[in-house]
Parts: C-alpha cells; sequence; structure tokens
C-alpha cells in the first residue's frame, strides 16, 4: 500500500519546528504528529492512502489563519481539509503530505435565522445531526448524500454533495448562501448574504461549493433551510421492459408535483439484490425497477400517490405497490440500500463511478453499459438517481486478479467517454479529485484547464491548499 | 491463539473488508468525545491492518492506546455494510499486545486478579472480597458497595415453579429458604436439590425437553440462571428478583454453584488463558443438568456468552461441544420470555402499587434477535425488553432520543475512568431531556455507570436506577417493589465501576 512509500518519502518533510508552532497555538491536545496517529487520517472511501505529517484541530477561523499562515513561513507546507473523510474522490486526502486540517470539533449550530429561514454552522457538523435539530424546530434542509448519517457539513460544501431528493430539491449548491473562507494566503473573507438576490460581482459563493477543498478552508456555512414536509409516501414499482419503465419515470417528472425522490435500478442491480434481499411484502423483479416518494401534507401526499399509481400503471408495471406506513416505507428503503452489500459477491475492488448524463440519455447509457460489461467480461451494477441522470456505476473486480483489474480500467475509460459524447458530467455528486483528475481532459481543453489553474492562484498563489486534487 | 485457519477464514482477517467509510464514527463512543480518528473504529481498523501486514513498524505501546479505549459495545460492528468484526479484531489485537508486552502494574491487573481468585472460593461473595477497597483507593474514587450477601450459595439452588418463592422470606420453599438462610449467614438447612431432586433436573431428556408436566400436572419449563458477577456479589436482589420472575411464571430455576465470571473483563483486557478457563468452568457448572434454557439478565454476560465463547475455542478442542452447548442455550432473560410466549404460555401480568414514568438504556450488549419484529409501542421503543414492560401495568415508558453508550465498557471505565465519564455525561442529556423519574436497563456495566451521578446531576440530586426485571418481579407482588438498586444512591452516588 501506498503509506509506506509515502513515510519514507516524507519522514524529513516537515520541520519539526512547525509542528512546535503548532503545538504552541492550539495546544498539544489539538496536534497529532505520531506515526500511529497520523495513520488514522492518510485514508478516505477510495481505496488510496496517503501519510500525512500533522493533523490539527482548530476551533475557529482565526486559528485557521495562522495555521495557514505558519505553514506558508514553513516550506509552503500543503493543507488539506477534512471533515470526516468518507469522500469518494480522494479529496480530503493529503497527496503531498503535509498538514490534515481536521474539522471535526468545529461542529456547533451558530445561528438559526427563523425569520430569513438561514441556519449557520461551522464546517464539522455532520448532515444528520444538522437534519435532526431542524427537523425538531419545523425546518429541513433537503440534500442528502448516502452518506449523510456521517459525512460533515463542510465536506458536502466541499464536494457539493447531492442524494436522492436532488430530483425534487436540488443539491448542496442550491441551499449554501453565504461562506466564510480562509484563503491560501490566510486571509478570511466572506462571501453571499443571507438573500436570495444577490448580484455584486462574481459569486464566488457558488465557485466555492464543489471546489473539492481547493481553493479554501470554510470555517462558517449558512444555508437556506425550508420548511419540514409533513408526510411521506413511496412507491416501489418495477417493469419487464426498459423502455415502458424509461418513460414512466419520464411522465412522473414532467408532473408539476413532482417525486422527491426517483431512485432507480437497472437489470443488473436487480439481479444483484434479487438473491440478496428477502420480504414479504415487496418484490424485486424485472429489467427496471424504482422507487417514488411524495411529500407534503397528508393530503397532498396521498393527491400525488393517487396521481403517480395512475400513470404508472399506463405502462403496465409487473409489480406496484405503494405505502405511507413507516414499516413498509423501511422495507422499500432496506431493499434500496442493500444494493451495496449485495455487490461484494461479485468481487473485492469496486470502481464506483458517479456519472450524470442528461435524462433521455439514459437508456442509451444503460445499453452502453451492458454492452462494456459483456465486451470486457467484467460484472457492472448500475443504479442511481433517475430525476438528475445521474448513474452510479459499479466495475466490480478481483483485487488480485490484474488482468482483469486493468480491464477494469479500460471499461472505466470507456464508460467516462461515453459518458462526455453523450453531454453528460464525470462526476455527479463525488467529485474529480484524485479519482478522475487524468479524464478531465476527455471534456475540457487546455484553455478551459488553464482557466481554473488561474481561478485557483487567485486564492492560493502558492498552491498549498489541497494541491494535487482536479488538475 | 486462535486455530490458525480458523483465525484467517471467519473473521480475522475481516480488516481486509474495511473501505474505510466512515459510517462507524458517529455511532463510536470512544470516537464521539475527542473526536480523534486515532480513537475511532475506522482507525482501530487501519492500525490492526498496518500492524498485521507489517507495512509500518508500529509501537505496541502506542496501538494499544487506541484498542484500550474501545469500548467493545459492538455499535460499530452492527453498522458496518461490509461486516468487519470490530470487536474480534479489536480482541485479538489486544491478545497480541498482551502476549508480547510485559504488563505493567495496574489497577486493571487487580480488578481482574480478584474476579479470578475469587472463581477459585466458589464465587461466594463476588467481587467485594478484594477488589472494590482497592479500586477505590487506588483511583481516589469510590465504588459501588455490596447490598447484602452474594447470592449463589455454596451448594447448587434450586427454586420451584410457582410456590411460595416469593411471598415473604419465611416461605415453605427448601431451597428458598435455604438460600435466604444461606444469606443471612444462617448455614445448615440448605439442600443440595441438584443431586437429589428427581422431580427437576435429572428427568430423563425426553422428559424434560421444552415442557414436562409436575406432580400437579402443570407444565414446567426449567432453567438455569448465570448471576454474572455483579448481580451476584454487588446487587443480589436482581438476581432473586430474576428468579422470581421466573419462578411466578412457571419456570423452576437451577443456580448452581460452580458458576462464576463470565470472563469478559479477561477476553477485553487480551487475557485468554484465563477467559478459556472461565467460559469451560461455567459450561460445566450448567452441564448434564437437562436444562432447557439458561438465563442471565445481564446484556453483558450473554454477549460474552453468546458471542465470544465459541470464537476462543478450536473446533477440534475436546471442550468445544461443550461451550458451544453452553453458550447456545444461553439467553438473556427478555428474549426468554418472548420465547416463553412463542410457546403458547401466558406471561404474567403485574401492576406497580404507583405509576412510574421511566427510560429504558438499551444496553450496548442487548441485541435483539434478528427475526424480531417489534408487536407494540414499547417493543418499538426497546426492543425485546418492550415485552415485559407491556406487562407492567402502571410504567410509562418514555422514549430515549438517541440511545447512546452509557460509557461504561466494562474495563473501560477501569482504564479510562474520565472519558467513560464524558460519554455517561452525555448519556444524562438525552435522560434529562425526557426528564423520567427513574432509568431502567438490563446490564451490569450499565447499571454502574448510571449511577455514577455526581457532577453530572444537580448537587443533592439523584435519579433511581433499576434493573427492568425488579420493577417486573415487585410489580408481581403488587406491593412495594424490590428496592433492588435504588437504596445506595444515598450515600453512594459516587459509585463507579467493578469489572
Amino acid at each position: 500500500m501506498g503509506a509506506l512509500a509515502a513515510v519514507e518519502y516524507l519522514s524529513n518533510y516537515m520541520d519539526k519546528k512547525l509542528i512546535n508552532e503548532f503545538e504552541i497555538l492550539l495546544g498539544k491536545d489539538r496536534v497529532l504528529s505520531e506515526t500511529e496517529e497520523l495513520l488514522c487520517y492518510s485514508y478516505d472511501a477510495t481505496s488510496k492512502d496517503f501519510m500525512p505529517d500533522a493533523v490539527v484541530f482548530p476551533l475557529n477561523a482565526e486559528e485557521i489563519s495562522k495555521i495557514v499562515k505558519l505553514c506558508l513561513k514553513y516550506n509552503n507546507t500543503p493543507i488539506v481539509g477534512r471533515g470526516s473523510g468518507s469522500g469518494f474522490s480522494g479529496g480530503s486526502l493529503p497527496l503531498k503530505g503535509g498538514v490534515v486540517v481536521s474539522f471535526t470539533k468545529m461542529n456547533r449550530i451558530l445561528e438559526l435565522d427563523e425569520e430569513n429561514m438561514f441556519v449557520t454552522v461551522e464546517p464539522g457538523i455532520i448532515n444528520a445531526d444538522l437534519k435532526s435539530y431542524l427537523s425538531e424546530k419545523g425546518y429541513f434542509y433537503p440534500p442528502d448524500p448516502a452518506s449523510y448519517e456521517f459525512s460533515t457539513i463542510g465536506g458536502n460544501v466541499a464536494e457539493c454533495s447531492g442524494g436522492p431528493s436532488a430530483v425534487k430539491y436540488g443539491v448542496t449548491k442550491d441551499y449554501v448562501a453565504a461562506l466564510e473562507v480562509i484563503t491560501g494566503e490566510g486571509e478570511i473573507i466572506d462571501t453571499g448574504s443571507k438573500t436570495v438576490k444577490n448580484v455584486s460581482g462574481y459569486n464566488l459563493t457558488q465557485l466555492f461549493t464543489g471546489s473539492e477543498g481547493t481553493l479554501g478552508l470554510f470555517s462558517k456555512i449558512t444555508l437556506k433551510i425550508l420548511s419540514k414536509p409533513e408526510a411521506n409516501s413511496l412507491i416501489l414499482v418495477s417493469f419487464d421492459d426498459i423502455n415502458s419503465g424509461f418513460n414512466a419515470a419520464i411522465s412522473l417528472l414532467k408532473l408539476r408535483n413532482r417525486p422527491s425522490m426517483l431512485e432507480f435500478m437497472d437489470k443488473s442491480s436487480i439481479e444483484s439484490v434479487k438473491g440478496y434481499f428477502k420480504s414479504d411484502i415487496i418484490k424485486i423483479e424485472g429489467n427496471f425497477l424504482f422507487i417514488v416518494e411524495a411529500d407534503g401534507s397528508q393530503e397532498e401526499v396521498d393527491k400525488f400517490i393517487r396521481e403517480y399509481e395512475k400513470i404508472l400503471k399506463e405502462f403496465s408495471p409487473i409489480f406496484l405497490f405503494a405505502s405511507g406506513k413507516d414499516e413498509d416505507k423501511k422495507v422499500i428503503m432496506d431493499a434500496r440500500k442493500a444494493i451495496s452489500p449485495s455487490l461484494r459477491k461479485y468481487g473485492d475492488l469496486k470502481i464506483n463511478n458517479d456519472i450524470a448524463v442528461p435524462i433521455n440519455k439514459i437508456p442509451e447509457m444503460l445499453s452502453f453499459l451492458e454492452e462494456t460489461s459483456r465486451k470486457y467480461d467484467i460484472p457492472i451494477i448500475n443504479f442511481g438517481h433517475f430525476g438528475d441522470g445521474n448513474i452510479h456505476v459499479n466495475i466490480m473486480l478481483d483485487k488480485n486478479n490484474g488482468g482483469m483489474v486493468q480491464k477494469g480500467e479500460r471499461a472505466k475509460y470507456d464508460i467516462l467517454k461515453k459518458t462526455v459524447e453523450l453531454g453528460g458530467s464525470l462526476s455527479g455528486e463525488h467529485g474529480i479529485g484524485l479519482e478522475k483528475k487524468e479524464f478531465m481532459k476527455l471534456k475540457y481543453g487546455d484553455y478551459y484547464m488553464n482557466v481554473l489553474k488561474n481561478i485557483k492562484k487567485a486564492f492560493d498563489p502558492q498552491n498549498i491548499i489541497n494541491p494535487g486534487k482536479i488538475f | 491463539m486462535k486455530d490458525k485457519d480458523k483465525y484467517a477464514e471467519e473473521h480475522n482477517s475481516t480488516y481486509l473488508n474495511c473501505v474505510h467509510c466512515g459510517k462507524c464514527l458517529p455511532v463510536c463512543p470512544s470516537y464521539s468525545i475527542g473526536l480523534n480518528e486515532f480513537f475511532s473504529p475506522r482507525g482501530r481498523v487501519r492500525l490492526i491492518l498496518t500492524d498485521n501486514a507489517d507495512e509500518l513498524p508500529l509501537r505496541a505501546s502506542k496501538v494499544a492506546e487506541s484498542m484500550s479505549a474501545c469500548l467493545l459495545c459492538v455499535r460499530c460492528v452492527k453498522i458496518c455494510p461490509n461486516d468487519v468484526k470490530i470487536d474480534e479484531l479489536v480482541i485479538d489485537e489486544k491478545i497480541k499486545l498482551n502476549e508480547s508486552a510485559d504488563r505493567a502494574f495496574s489497577i486493571e491487573k487487580i480488578a481482574l486478579k480478584a474476579l479470578k481468585n475469587k472463581r477459585k472460593v466458589l464465587l461466594k461473595s463476588a467481587l467485594k472480597i478484594a477488589n472494590i477497597p482497592v479500586i477505590e483507593k487506588l483511583a481516589g474514587r469510590y465504588a459501588p458497595h455490596p447490598e447484602g450477601k452474594s447470592f449463589i450459595a455454596d451448594r447448587d439452588l434450586i427454586f420451584n415453579a410457582d410456590t411460595a418463592v416469593t411471598q415473604s422470606p419465611s416461605g415453605n420453599h427448601p431451597a428458598l429458604r435455604a438460600s435466604l438462610l444461606e444469606r443471612r449467614g444462617v448455614i445448615g438447612e440448605s439442600i443440595d436439590t441438584s443431586l437429589e431432586n428427581p422431580r427437576s433436573l435429572l428427568l430423563k431428556k425426553e422428559e424434560v425437553i421444552r415442557q414436562s408436566a409436575d406432580e400437579s400436572g402443570r407444565n414446567v419449563f426449567k432453567a438455569g440462571y448465570f448471576s454474572g458477577c455483579v448481580f451476584n456479589g454487588i446487587y443480589p436482589q436482581i438476581s432473586t428478583c430474576t428468579v422470581t420472575s421466573l419462578t411466578e411464571n412457571g419456570i423452576e430455576v437451577f443456580v448452581p454453584k460452580m458458576q462464576g465470571c463470565c470472563g469478559l473483563p479477561f477476553i477485553s483486557s487480551g487475557d485468554v488463558k484465563s477467559f478459556r478457563e472461565l467460559a469451560l468452568n461455567n459450561a460445566r457448572a450448567f452441564k448434564d443438568k437437562n436444562l432447557d434454557y439458561i438465563v442471565t439478565s445481564c446484556a453483558s454476560c450473554s454477549y460474552s456468552i453468546n458471542k465470544l465463547y465459541t470464537l476462543y475455542f478450536n473446533e477440534n478442542d475436546e471442550n468445544y461441544p461443550e461451550i458451544l452447548n453452553f453458550s447456545k442455550k444461553l439467553m438473556n432473560i427478555w428474549s426468554f420470555f418472548k420465547e416463553l410466549e412463542k410457546s403458547g404460555i401466558e406471561i404474567k401480568k403485574g401492576k406497580l402499587k404507583k405509576e412510574t414514568e421511566a427510560v429504558f438504556h438499551i444496553p450496548c450488549h442487548l441485541s435483539n434477535m434478528p427475526e424480531f419484529r417489534p408487536s407494540s409501542a414499547n417493543e418499538n421503543l426497546i426492543g425485546e425488553a418492550g415485552f415485559i414492560a407491556d406487562k407492567i401495568i402502571g410504567l410509562k415508558l418514555k422514549p430515549l432520543k438517541y440511545n447512546y453508550c452509557c460509557g461504561n465498557g466494562g474495563m473501560f471505565n477501569i482504564r479510562h475512568y474520565d472519558l467513560s465519564k464524558e460519554i455517561t455525561k452525555r448519556k444524562f442529556e438525552e435522560i434529562k431531556e425526557a426528564s423520567p423519574q427513574e432509568i431502567l436497563t438490563s446490564c451490569s456495566g450499565c447499571i454502574f455507570s448510571l449511577k455514577d451521578q455526581k457532577g453530572i446531576l444537580e448537587k443533592n440530586e439523584t435519579m433511581p436506577v433499576n434493573h427492568l426485571i425488579s420493577l417486573y418481579a415487585g410489580s408481581l407482588q403488587g406491593k412495594v417493589r424490590y428496592d433492588c438498586i435504588t437504596s445506595d444512591l444515598s450515600n453512594d452516588s459516587k459509585a463507579g465501576i467493578v469489572i
């Protein structure tokens, strides 16, 4: 693995004096520098690892600013922000060693502005903790990445995370209203405002959102919030004919009251879950299956579900089950959640791509994926968020089979190339980071890449903030 | 060490399945306090992987620091999408460290020694003999004081079903009377029933499978009772209450004198040798008694016996069948009552003298059967224990928002008292929010930590902590319930640790 090499490379990299300065600034208990401790900050949810030279736990913007300035003073030491380290693209990995800034101790809710409907938080708060805090007060923060129970808002903003609710509610960027950011020069800047309308210079808030931690470190995040929907109900529906299923889903999206979730499973993932998940009330079958959610007031939900059912039935589904009961909803969601663990039987190495294509290209993409799977003779399991064309493509490999791993990499290349051809995006929600860096040229030319680099330079002239990511 | 093949095949290489997703972080009590991944399940798995792969030279003392702060609460194991057996990995790493390390003098060592020696004197007076005063002295804090004499006698005991058992200490039942007398220090009237009572224990096998008829034609279940150290030596009334609840429901209860510590404190300290000795001793104590079930009312004992016993014996070991048999028969008290119900036995309802609003702290080691489906509001709230809560008229359960860990973690509480207390503090935040009249639970470790309320509640304020089974036993009698464990709060609110 990479850790050992990284350690040898970096053993004399960081000036011991810098660690001393951190300890003076933050106190010894907020600085980690022993190998065993650093090892626990060398990974994220990718299968790559890189050892940092130190981990620091700041508590406020001033401390972060001083940390950045110290890093500039000592040999332009790299700085990488980290929340829960749950990313799929390597955004929080210290590729070039240096300091990991852990935001976990900055996890407070600073202000709930009920009149303007905004909440201001520190970046280390867990998405689910914010959701449950707001829910008690009758409010709602929709973005729900699969990792919402453990990923931080800071990480969500850095990667512009999204989840099933995107079909109705959008993704993180649709909620970030203002940021406090520490730049690569250690300056503290405020972007955005608590107003829906704001045209005053470039929209830096949106630029920072999804910047994968390469432009600066967040210390305060102001998010737009909504009123909590009173109720929700689910429908699980499946089709033998892929086109019928596809057209049924498209019809739901055209409605004035579109579903608040539209998750789909293609033939490959239906097969995978079928043998793994057992239930008395629902059947996992067919070639195209999706889960639809309606939310709103109880009255609205009942009305929407009737409307959805009526439409779906026109496309001759082979199975349809609707319920608003908690226990039924749990079973339905459990079937969806069973996909990931059910994949294990196909291999111990997963290349996980979260491509996004225009919705009308989903069937074309799915049949291309099926072909690719056949062409390379490797299992490719797909599921995703229909409403935004976001497909999770899981190429399943045997770690110890070198030939197979190579084939997998080739398949990944083909798939990303096709994605770009179809006018799609290399990453819907995970980000580029390390994992897809080399594929950027599939989509963007030199001029475009230079513009990106120059933007980074404007905030981080010494290239110390999360170097080596995106480009 | 465990059998090598079994080691590789079954679980000990599950660290390879870890994909570092981070899902285990928020559920880990030791991570939740410092928010430092060195003390997290994912961090521990990474350390273990690196140590096993010899990737990097790691210092044993530093690795031990991370492992020792694991409470073995198993929350991470439950939530892991990739079936990484983090508890087993941590235990194995501790065994490895334990074998290589020159173990220094520690409070932990004293406590373990006391537990083990005590077994040798037939578990007569449990922990109070040696370790409590020592820990108290060394750690500069109070420990809970034993309430009354130990439950387990120096002879096997039988409690007949539905007899005078629960009515008064002067009831006629010889075995009960013997035990009561014994506990008062009167010796000589006890009867060793294990060999002499043909009706109960030495029936032919076919007669005792599940149900058999006693003399009056009633159906009788037979269960062994495994008390665990704490409910024997410190809170013997909880054992009395457990046995009462069983006999009142027509269960005949057998309590062998030879049982001892379940071994969890040892294995969680990496001492696999003592763990095996204790496991074997316990299995043998209940062997050949033709028992339908063996019941415990301590969640941690059931984790140790159900989950860990078979893992640390080689399948080819001559003792393996005994261990397996014992491990399979043992059940936590709540599952047992559910099992009875499934067998068509109606569990009695009881009534509290005074209506009580309470919370039930679900012990981390009280994991419900996978196929368990809640069928009442109380079951929905607290799992199988809710079945007994349903039977207590006048008990109103209030929900706890997060069901946080109590912070005890057995030896963890001894090794890292300050951390443990921080976790307990967090637990009390959700308890205070529910503002119950009392706290119920069903694990010895949890009771210790929940009773350690100094510095958490206001001065002079205490909140009673009770075992749910005590409340049930009391409700069955329709009189003031057994105040099994509340009485020491007034003079012993600093209670801490023991196992």
